[in-house]
């Protein structure tokens, strides 16, 4: 059994203390300002990653941050981890309830700001491959897919966040805003799922298939009959067990067996977390403090290492390409606030409540940035592409407030 | 058929009750029950059966009627063949019908709650109020514990000054609101972020803003000589205020009609009304406010 050296050991505790200390210290500062916690671990990253000290001091940068060997393994596992960790706990928030109760105007909103922004994006990069380096045929449609989910998907936590700060988050538009991102979230990570499986599973079409009755049968035998065995479980679990100990490694438990079952036949582990997450979720038997606990942990702890990891992975000033960022900037924007906005006005919205709903969804926040990263890593985008997408997820989380604010006209 | 006299007519007075005859073993404490609602609110009573009209079955309902000692100038019997939910939905219509009464079992199996009892099915569809008994008896006892559920939406004002009218005639004197708070993604979003004390405020803002909403409701509402308390709950709509029924042994349990055509993605991920319909916590009275 390979293990970590005496010295490698010092350089993980070292590397993941400066990402844990530095993030913390960057969210602290960002929240005075109302950033999002996300912008402050993007900026450590950046600053501690090759773009920064790499430049002024790559040695000391190299040897904290190591790109080969034993250390460079072991964080990358960690990162891996905190990312099915953070699938799960989005996926802990997703109330499928939430929009069926919503009724018309839910169903609009939800489907054209999935529709819209994803036609949006397929099109563009399927006629217009080389604005973006694509070259091989297969990647050629799977980037097109790509694109398009990601101008799809939506940041629930960044969302949820400003509507409570604008104090409308259990108004019909908070409650709309919320029920379609959760929508958005759920079909573009199932999207986003079976882009990767095909990725790796190749381009015949029994792997299509088999992928998709894979992703369809884990997803409905996991929130019907596996639900129900949550229902059962989980009132035993809470009471028999010490507590919280017991919930929660139960919980993150089933979170790793989930992402090894779909990892195993194929479709990406994320996939597996995200599914446990929504059949936990939902149960009325889990305990409100266990859920805020779980967050606490994987919020304040692995996500900030999953965020600083992703600076310290990519040069963001030699892979910036300012018309790639307008680009995708521009599709973000029209696709999303126009679906969004037209689904919103067709269920019975003003043209200004609309807009704002449209503004509202726009927000990308973290979730765009774990998806760029997955495609990244997937070999689907490079990273051009990839810094593209983080400053587009930044600057629409940044812009929804304001925008909001200014079309339902509040101070 | 002419449904005038039904658009935007309120849910009370109770001008007609009906019930559905079904020649199980729990008829004569059914209509035990829905004899002692008609006196109790001076109404007209019919009585459905869907299926064949046998000399047997009339004999068995003649006898029960007698002994139970319906009113004959109040109450008029309509035998009919069809598919039992959709024929007694439009014979309710038909008949102008207030109030349907009808037997339930306090729990289905698995196959039956996902495909529909004929009761549960007629509770989500019915365009009048539906009261569903889950342990009738021969002997009738009056609604004692009422609770309401207080849910931030246009039909409760409607729903309370019902229960206001039912808890007057039933001489119920206190009637308890609830209110279930339910805040998605909160603890996502207080994660992020958030100091302790700053949590605790959000927290406690959107607790307060729900409440004052209901209470508003609450000081607008005539009460007569009801006393009306509130609770606030903290968990999912519907299964917390089922799972309070069950704790406090209430009586009658009401719920505001379904904006919605609830289907079998509503039984799948269960959600407000589904709770309470997959595990009946005591008798359910679904208010049908028309609005």
């Amino acid at each position: 059994m390979y293990k970590l050296s005496h010295h490698d050991l010092i350089i993980l505790l070292a590397s993941m203390s400066a990402m844990l200390i530095f993030s913390r210290i960057a969210s602290e500062l960002g929240r005075k300002l109302k950033f999002p916690g996300v912008m402050g671990e993007l900026i450590v990253g950046i600053l501690l990653g090759p773009t920064i000290l790499g430049e002024i001091a790559p040695d000391f940068s190299h040897s904290l941050f190591p790109k080969v060997g034993n250390v460079s393994i072991a964080l990358d596992g960690i990162v891996k981890i905190s990312v099915i960790m953070m699938l799960f706990v989005a996926g802990l928030e997703v109330q499928l309830p939430l929009m069926l109760k919503q009724g018309k105007a839910a169903v609009y909103t939800s489907s054209l700001s999935m529709v819209m922004p994803f036609l949006t994006g397929f099109l563009v990069a399927w006629f217009f491959p080389n604005l973006f380096e694509i070259k091989d045929e297969k990647q050629h449609l799977l980037f097109s897919l790509f694109l398009g989910t990601a101008l799809a998907i939506s940041a629930l936590p960044v969302i949820a966040r400003i509507l409570m700060d604008m104090n409308i988050f259990k108004t019909r538009i908070g409650m709309i805003i919320i029920a379609s991102a959760m929508f958005n979230d759920l079909l573009g990570w199932l999207i986003f799922s079976f882009i990767i499986s095909f990725m790796s599973g190749g381009a015949s079409t029994v792997n299509v298939w088999y992928s998709i009755a894979s992703i369809i049968g884990f997803g409905l035998f996991m929130l019907t009959l596996g639900k129900k065995l949550i229902d059962r479980a989980l009132p035993w679990i809470q009471t028999k067990l010490s507590w919280p100990g017991g919930v929660l490694a139960i919980l993150l438990g089933s979170c790793f067996l989930c992402a090894a079952f779909t990892e195993s036949i194929g479709i990406h582990a994320i996939l597996g977390a995200f599914i446990a997450g929504i059949a936990f979720g939902d149960s009325v038997h889990l305990n409100e403090k266990a859920r805020e606990i779980i967050h606490q942990f994987v919020t304040n702890i692995f996500a900030p290492l999953f965020f600083v990891s992703i600076g310290l992975s990519v040069n963001f000033i030699e892979n910036f390409n300012w018309l790639i960022v307008v680009i995708i900037l521009v599709l973000a924007y029209v696709g999303k606030v126009a679906g969004a906005g037209i689904g919103a006005y067709l269920g019975g919205f003003t043209k200004k409540e609309s807009l704002a709903i449209g503004f509202g969804m726009n927000a990308r926040g973290a979730m765009e940035i774990i998806l760029g990263n997955l495609a990244l890593n997937a070999g689907l985008i490079n990273e051009t592409v990839f810094v593209a997408l983080v400053i587009m997820a930044l600057i629409t989380s940044l812009s929804s407030a304001p925008l909001m604010r200014k079309f339902l006209e509040l101070n | 058929m002419d449904l005038s006299r039904l658009k935007k007519r309120a849910s009370f007075p109770f001008e007609t009750i009906a019930t559905a005859v079904a020649f199980s073993p729990r008829l004569e404490s059914i209509l035990a029950e829905t004899k002692r609602i008609s006196v109790l609110f001076n109404t007209n009573l019919v009585l459905i059966h869907i299926g064949e009209k046998t000399t047997e079955k009339e004999e068995t309902l003649d006898k029960l009627i007698e002994k139970i000692g319906f009113d004959k100038d109040k109450y008029r019997i309509i035998w009919m063949d069809g598919d039992p939910v959709d024929t007694i939905l439009k014979l309710c219509k038909l008949n102008t019908v207030d109030l349907i009464i009808l037997g339930a079992l306090e729990k289905e199996n698995l196959f039956k709650y996902y495909v529909g009892s004929i009761a549960r099915k007629i509770s989500r569809r019915a365009k009048c109020s539906v009261l569903l008994l889950t342990n009738p008896s021969v002997s009738p006892k009056k609604f004692k514990k009422i609770i309401i559920n207080g849910v931030d939406n246009i039909k409760t004002i409607h729903t309370l000054r019902a229960m206001v009218y039912f808890a007057r005639y039933e001489k119920t004197k206190n009637i308890t609101v609830v209110q279930e708070v339910n805040i998605p993604t909160l603890a996502m979003t207080m994660a992020d972020s958030n100091t302790a004390p700053e949590a605790n405020k959000i927290k406690k803002e959107l607790v307060q803003e729900e409440s004052i909403k209901l209470q508003a409701m609450l000081d607008s509402l005539d009460k007569m000589d009801i006393e009306v308390t509130m609770k606030t709950l903290n968990g999912k709509p519907g299964y917390a205020i089922s799972n309070y029924a069950k704790i406090k042994n209430a009586d009658l349990l009401v719920f505001n009609s379904p904006d919605t055509h609830l289907g079998i993605f509503d039984r799948i991920f269960t959600h407000d009304i589904e709770y309470v319909l997959a595990d009946l916590p005591c008798n359910l009275l679904i208010i049908h406010s028309r609005v």
